[in-house]
């Protein structure tokens, strides 16, 4: 039997503000447990919430671009339901009436080349602490300093055929709204979080079997794991002529195996209501589009501009854009008057690998442009080059004269090149002769002896060309 | 102070919770260090025990925060003590303001200070009793369904509710938030309107005040020529206790006398004010009561057999039992009821119609109001105070207690009761309603009718 | 619509409310009341027409203030550690969930 598999996503980004969603405290990582708590965020009898602008702000930057259809009246509700780690019992969170409705982002898949996944909604939501099941023997601790973080809870279609895609969903995602400013989107530190739903059907249907929900996963590539044991696991049940059952299952990434949590029917009526302490959030339409005004050029737009802006292929373009910062770096070569595909390639290179080692670009985008036409007038050689590269990446300095200082300045004075040639002519009479018989594959041999008596400094195709005078003569 | 609190303490009253006498010289202190004297300077008050104080224990009359000492101040205490208010004791009210006879306190029932039989009206009944005591001048209650109008009445002392909005509620513990308001009793108006004027305005703690101008001082007018007052019918129906009766229509006489011109007007869904009140204040209390569970503040009740939970292993047993044996009666009737109201499958029939039948409530007022009424005046209550037990075992007979205050809430309208006279020698008290933010013409009003009646004197 | 025994179950589930089975019969019955009574609300059909038009009712300001993202530390009178039941090295602490619902 083959099996379509179906996978909508539910992602959870941190929303990359200074201060909680309703309250003062700090969003700080890393804090010394509940210490960034105050009344509001511990729930206390009689605080109120009062909704972050920042917050706000960045959450509709993130549906802008995403494309969606942001609210100009949307709700806050009451999400309700017990757990450690919700002080207050329920959650504020949006329900019926979400900040933004739609959109969707296009994502490169392993099989189906670019797929356009739609987006069902985006609403912006508070965080819950921390349980710690394993800090303290037989007992649960709690951390409340995430308790209130703002969230934006984006939900995609149900658009994505396998893990895989649900992966390179997933980089899509975090990539845009790393672009677009919203969000650091940190699994480490908790500030991107997913929960996915998943089903299966016989391929050619159209409807949806009955899915389930895994919970809480902690890195793309579990998301993948998580997904393909539950893939596995549905398709088995079904071709044994069971019923996938409406579970929510967590993944121990230890075992590869996921777990049922808790029944849908039992804990899943969260009674939903629009939360009384907060009269409706409404956005303006000037304020709106002052937003989308603010939104730097997203990674599709780059692509799409590198490639018919700058000449470069499709894949340098996807690379450059990935992140904002090395498009950038290589637009600003590309300005300091680098060629454009010399300078990606040397930025997929050198810098690339320099930028991933340390986070940051050691060399200055007009010094690498520096570098490139050093090497495009000849004055170093391109293997020199690198060698100049290293140097100015550890220790600074200007691309000519670090060459200068190496002594990887090329030479292509004419009379120090015939002087080295006529010493190598001299000294390989066997050779000249057998040159001169017709076997012309030994002018690069002889080039050889002349750059290696010049010590790698004479011009390559200097040397050629005074060669072949010499030897035809 | 301490003396009279004593005394109080003694005489069964039931009314106070928290109080010291060394916390009492602090608030003392404190108001006598303020350089210049505030517009209350040096006046006691009796603050509900659910309006969180950091000096003394706040248990909203439940067992579930006995003990419980909030970490920071309500911004009514905050703006109080900077006028130089004192606070002189939390009071006893029906647990989480939840009831309409302050007989559902985990800490005792509240007397009526007239008739220790009787109730004083709930949920704000110790600030109510301490004010109708004189022991202090004015209280702070709280209104969510008619919790200060309805007491004021049955003590026959001055109860105001303020529009919704026009008082922070940060720090007031939620009931049900979208109709709770701090309000004020007082023995006069101006006491009553003193204790507002401080407390009102614009907080930044809570999102649903409302930026307005200031309340200024009020100031008796001297006749009411020109303002026009309306009776709405549903409010004076057939079956009204005669006493009752007869003392809105002494009020009544001397508004006209006053100069008002007095007509009669009609509130259609009055009718629905009751149920609709007991569909949102469950709902909203059973999703704002989810915190107290024993986690992170409170006591902690033990399971009486050593029966675990069905599921979810120890946490969930002792939600359950600290949940089940914290709160008392009434408040676990309402928290499944409004659990009830929200659930799946419930939520339209229920807490739909109820949004839409608090629409149609307050565009009656809208309506009321924009055809020229100054003020609506009803009874505040249909029965003088009730005696204790009378009510307790129907919780429905208990809501209709309050079926003359609950239509105000419903529509966040300012509102008070004022003591009109006595029958069988229990207060009457007679309701004003007045447009939203028009407090001031309420309480001058007030002020004024206050001079003309006798509230300590039999109606006929 | 009556409220049954199980109805009451149900929401006490919900709700985290431990209901003995000894108080079952009267919560039902006090349920039912007070549930028949503010059904009367679904029983005002001749309004039912302007249903879809009446707006969610709410006193207050129209629409939420928003505040600026300033970090203030709270101004806590004392600590959370003098207000928990249980605290543990800076931690909350509370009885272990089931193994059905850790995360």
């Amino acid at each position: 039997m083959s099996w379509e598999t179906v996978i909508g996503l539910e992602v959870h980004v941190q929303l990359a503000t200074r201060s909680k969603m309703f309250c003062a405290c700090s969003t700080g990582f890393g804090a010394p447990p509940n210490t960034n708590v105050c009344p509001v965020c511990l729930g206390l009898p009689g605080a109120l919430p009062v909704p972050n602008r920042e917050a706000v702000r960045l959450a509709v930057r993130a549906a802008h671009a995403l494309g969606g259809r942001v609210a100009e009246r949307s709700i806050f509700a009451r999400k309700n339901y017990f757990y450690p780690d919700l002080p207050k019992g329920y959650q504020i969170s949006q329900y019926d009436a979400p900040l933004s409705i739609g959109g969707g982002i296009g994502v490169d898949t392993p099989d189906r080349g670019t797929v356009e996944v739609s987006i069902e909604r985006l609403h912006v939501e508070e965080d819950a602490g921390k349980s710690l099941h394993d800090r303290i023997p037989g007992k649960t601790a709690v951390d409340l300093n995430r308790a209130g973080v703002p969230l934006a809870e984006i939900v995609s279609g149900p658009d994505l055929r396998s893990p895989a895609e649900a992966r390179a969903y997933l980089v899509a995602i975090k990539q845009l709204l790393i672009y677009a400013g919203v969000s650091e989107c940190s699994m480490e530190q908790g500030s991107l979080r997913v929960d996915a739903n998943i089903s299966i059907r016989r391929g050619g249907d159209t409807g949806f079997g009955t899915k389930t929900e895994i919970k809480n996963l902690n890195s793309f590539a579990n998301v993948e794991r998580a997904l393909e044991a539950e893939r596995i696991r549905q398709e088995g049940m079904v071709d044994r002529g069971e019923r996938v059952a409406q579970v929510t299952l967590l993944f121990n990434a230890a075992t590869g195996q996921v777990r049922p949590m808790r029944s849908k029917e039992e804990s899943h009526d969260y009674r939903y209501f629009p939360d009384p302490d907060l009269p409706p959030l409404l956005l303006s339409p000037e304020w709106i589009e002052q937003i989308r005004g603010e939104l730097p050029e997203l990674p599709a737009a780059k692509r799409a501009r590198l490639v018919s802006a700058y000449g470069l292929t499709g894949y340098d373009a996807a690379v450059l854009a990935s992140e904002r910062p090395i498009a950038d770096y290589f637009e600003a070569a590309a300005r300091a008057g680098a060629p454009a595909k010399s300078a990606a390639n040397w930025i997929l290179g050198e810098v690339m690998t320099g930028y991933n080692a340390r986070g940051g670009f050691a060399v200055a985008p007009a010094d690498l442009a520096d570098l490139i036409s050093l090497v495009e007038r000849g004055t170093v050689s391109l293997q020199a080059a690198k060698k100049v590269f290293g140097e100015m990446a550890a220790s600074g300095g200007a691309p000519a004269e670090v060459a200068e200082r190496l002594g990887l300045i090329q030479v292509r004075d004419e009379a120090a090149l015939e002087q080295w040639a006529e010493a190598v002519l001299a000294a390989h009479p066997g050779e000249v002769a057998r040159y001169r018989a017709g076997e012309a594959k030994l002018l690069g041999f002889l080039t050889g002896q002349v750059m290696k008596r010049s010590q790698g400094k004479a011009d390559p195709k200097g040397v050629q060309a005074v060669l072949q005078r010499k030897l035809t003569t | 102070m301490a003396s009279r609190l004593e005394e109080v303490g003694r005489s069964g009253l039931n009314a106070t919770l928290a109080w010291s006498e060394a916390a009492l010289l602090a608030e003392a202190a404190r108001a006598d260090a303020m350089a210049t004297p505030g517009p209350l300077h040096g006046v006691p008050l009796a603050v509900k025990d659910n309006i969180v104080t950091t000096e003394q224990p706040t248990t909203c009359g439940s067992r579930i925060l006995e003990g419980y000492r909030s970490p920071y101040n309500a911004t009514v205490i905050e703006r109080l003590r900077a006028a130089g208010a004192m606070v002189a004791c939390k009071s006893n009210l029906d647990e989480f303001a939840m009831g309409s006879s302050t007989e559902h306190s985990a800490y005792g029932r509240v007397q009526h200070p007239l008739d220790p039989e009787r109730v004083p009206g709930g949920s704000s009944g110790g600030s109510a009793a301490l004010v109708a005591a004189g022991v202090v001048p004015a209280g702070l209650g709280s209104e969510t369904g008619g919790s200060v109008r309805q007491p004021a009445s049955f003590c026959g002392i001055v109860g105001v509710k303020p529009t919704y909005g026009r008082v922070s509620r940060y720090g007031l513990v939620a009931f049900g938030s979208s109709l709770d308001c701090v309000s004020v009793f007082g023995r006069t108006v101006a006491d009553a309107a003193s204790v507002l004027t401080v407390m009102a305005g614009l907080d930044s703690r809570d999102a649903t005040t409302v930026d307005r101008p200031a309340l200024g001082p009020v100031t008796a007018p001297a006749s009411l020529q020109g303002m026009t007052i309306g009776l709405p019918s549903e409010y004076f129906p057939a079956d009204l206790d005669p006493g009752v009766k007869a003392g809105c229509d002494t009020a009544i006489a001397r508004m006209r006398d006053l100069g008002a011109r007095v007509v009669k007007v009609s509130l259609p869904h009055s009718g629905l004010a009751v149920p609709t009140y007991y569909v949102i204040a469950p709902a909203e209390a059973a999703a704002n009561l989810a915190r107290y569970d024993g986690a992170r503040y409170g006591p902690r009740f033990e399971q009486d057999r050593a029966s675990r939970a069905d599921r979810g292993g120890d946490l969930r047993a002792l939600y359950r039992t600290t949940r089940g044996k914290g709160f008392g009666p009434e408040v676990r009737r309402r928290i499944l009821v409004g659990t009830y109201v929200l659930s799946a499958g419930y939520y339209d029939a229920y807490y739909g119609r109820a949004q839409a039948a608090r629409a149609r409530i307050g565009s009656d007022f809208t309506r009321a109001f924009g055809s020229g009424i100054d003020l609506l005046f009803t009874p505040t209550t249909p029965t003088p105070a009730f005696k204790a037990g009378e009510k307790t075992g129907d919780p429905v007979a208990m809501y209709l207690a309050d079926i003359f205050v609950c239509p105000a809430s419903l529509a966040g309208l300012p509102a008070m009761s004022i003591p009109v006279g006595r029958t069988e020698g229990l207060p009457v008290g007679g309701q004003l309603i007045a447009a939203p933010f028009e407090e001031a013409k309420m309480l001058a009003t007030a002020a004024l009718l206050e001079r003309q009646l006798e509230p300590e004197a039999e109606v006929r | 619509m009556s409220v049954t025994a199980k109805d009451v179950e149900h929401v006490a589930r919900l709700a985290e409310l431990a209901v003995e089975p000894g108080e079952l019969p009267e919560l039902t019955a006090q349920m039912d009341r007070i549930v028949g009574f503010v059904a009367q609300l679904g029983a005002d059909r001749a309004d039912e027409a302007d249903e879809a038009v009446v707006e969610r009712y709410v006193p207050g300001p129209e629409a939420t203030p928003l505040r600026e993202d300033v970090v203030r530390p709270a101004d806590l009178a004392f600590p959370p550690a003098a207000i928990a039941p249980e605290f543990v090295e800076g931690f909350f602490v509370v009885p272990k969930l089931g193994p059905m619902e850790e995360s």
